[in-house]
């Protein structure tokens, strides 16, 4: 008795699944290459994934598939999913995108393929994914070694996390078994299937409003129309981009012929609303209004002393400085402001004497 | 200036005492450049006894800090001296290396 008779399959089902265990390894090799042609092609591409996983049909699946429908197949290389790769998105619109890039990728069987998302009634819900069947074209990709790679199917799923998570929870609740679901779970099944649906469209139209904000704000800044731009993490970003403090770092850096090590200025964000502000209006007015003062408050620190290397913070640290003590701040409001910068320590309340009296040796006073 | 180093420790204790500047800068670097070059995670530097640093003493932190970042540690300088932290202040350098 081989060891495949043990499934209990009539002979053709039976010489299939022999010839199954001869091309397993070429299928091994099928499923890496194209798993990974994928992924990196979804990665250059720049699309966010949530998964890219893949695998050969075990022996004893496909046995449980060829003992359900064996004689729908004529040879081993019918059956189209005995490697599969599949593609788990963010967005909704994200898998159009991805099977976009395997259509580039492969030759795809059009009439075994399926778009389970357009294979609903007006009123029902389900099961959604996007299923090509797809093989490599020879003039993309041959293995000497292996020629069988081109001979055989493989399927590619691309679907929505929200719709993957579905399908694993419709999967385990049983409906390939022989114990019948009733109606009723099923119909809450169904129903939890539309509002999934729902959601990922939200979910897209979400990141769709989020990216025209994006674009409307950097036409903003670019435009240099700051009192319009509210200040947050990604309009400061933005306003950064366009180095505005840069000028006032060289112009302090030159002093000491320093050079100026670059460093993220995110930071700042929370200090520059501590001490006040609120659109890029708001900053870019400081850094006109105050610019020399602050410039002065930086060359009286490093003046006289030999350093030669700081930080590209250097002009904005001063600036917010000399701004809040214009404002009226005084030893809190700065020991507040430097421990938003650095953490809390004892050193914070030194720091701000210490700044509180060079403003004062330099004319520097509230407004 | 002296460099002490107990590297068994996790993290790696450095202790500093003295000054660094032009004159003993490259000797500081010497001496911690099997932290730079090897595989320590985290350092922990203790500048209670340094007394001074010059522009390339920081750069030397900044090496050193670059270099346990990316290998995914931290570096943390404790116990500074007044004088000393406004020098970190000053620069900036106390807005990206770690003081507590």
């Amino acid at each position: 008795m081989s060891d495949v008779e043990k499934y209990g399959l009539d002979l053709h089902c039976t010489m299939m699944l022999e010839e199954y265990q001869q091309v397993q390894p070429a299928l091994e090799r099928l499923c890496r290459w194209a798993h990974e042609k994928i992924r990196s092609s979804v990665r250059d591409a720049g699309l966010m994934i949530t998964a890219c996983e893949s695998r050969v049909k075990t022996e004893a699946s496909l046995a449980g598939k060829l003992e359900l429908k064996g004689g729908k197949y004529a040879f081993l290389s019918d059956i189209t999913d005995l490697v599969g790769v599949r593609v788990i998105t963010l967005y909704s619109v994200d898998v159009d995108k991805i099977a976009a890039i395997v259509e580039n990728l492969f030759t795809v069987d059009w009439a075994n393929s399926v778009d389970k998302r357009k294979s609903h009634s007006l009123d029902s819900f389900g099961y959604n994914s996007l299923h090509f069947i797809c093989k490599v074209p020879p003039e993309v990709y041959q293995d000497p070694e292996c020629p069988q790679i081109n001979d055989y199917s493989f399927e590619v799923q691309m679907r929505t996390t929200l719709q993957h998570m579905w399908a694993a929870i419709y999967h385990d609740t049983g409906y390939k078994s022989d114990v019948e679901v009733p109606q009723e779970y099923l119909r809450n099944l169904n129903r939890l299937a539309g509002m999934l649906e729902l959601a990922d469209d939200e979910f897209s139209r979400i990141r769709t409003g989020i990216n025209d904000y994006r674009r409307k704000v950097q036409s903003l800044v670019a435009s240099g129309h700051f009192d319009d731009v509210p200040l947050d993490g990604d309009t400061f970003r933005s306003y950064l981009s366009l180095h505005p403090f840069d000028r006032l770092n060289h112009s302090i850096a030159v002093v000491n012929q320093a050079e100026i090590h670059e460093i993220s200025l995110m930071p700042y964000l929370e200090v520059l609303r501590y001490i006040g502000c609120r659109t890029l209006g708001d900053v870019e007015r400081i850094r006109k209004d105050e610019g020399d003062d602050a410039y002065r408050m930086a060359v009286h620190q490093i003046g006289g002393t030999d350093i030669d290397i700081l930080v590209s913070s250097i002009g904005l640290q001063s600036l917010c400085s000399v701004t809040l003590i214009k404002q009226g701040g005084g030893q809190k409001e700065l020991e507040k402001m430097y421990e938003l910068l650095s953490g809390p320590s004892d050193y914070n309340a030194h720091r701000a004497s210490r700044v509180l009296q060079q403003a004062v040796l330099l004319g520097i006073k509230t407004n | 200036m002296q460099v002490n180093v107990i590297n068994s420790a996790d993290p790696v204790q450095v202790s500093l005492a003295g000054r660094v500047d032009t004159t003993n800068a490259a000797q500081f670097q010497n001496s911690l450049d099997f932290i730079i070059k090897g595989n320590q995670k985290d350092v922990q530097i203790d500048c209670a006894g340094l007394d001074y640093t010059s522009s390339q003493g920081l750069r030397v932190f900044l090496m050193l800090q670059k270099a346990v970042q990316s290998r995914g540690g931290k570096m943390v300088l404790t116990n500074m001296q007044t004088q000393v932290k406004e020098v970190f202040d000053i620069t900036g350098f106390s807005n990206i290396i770690r003081i507590i």
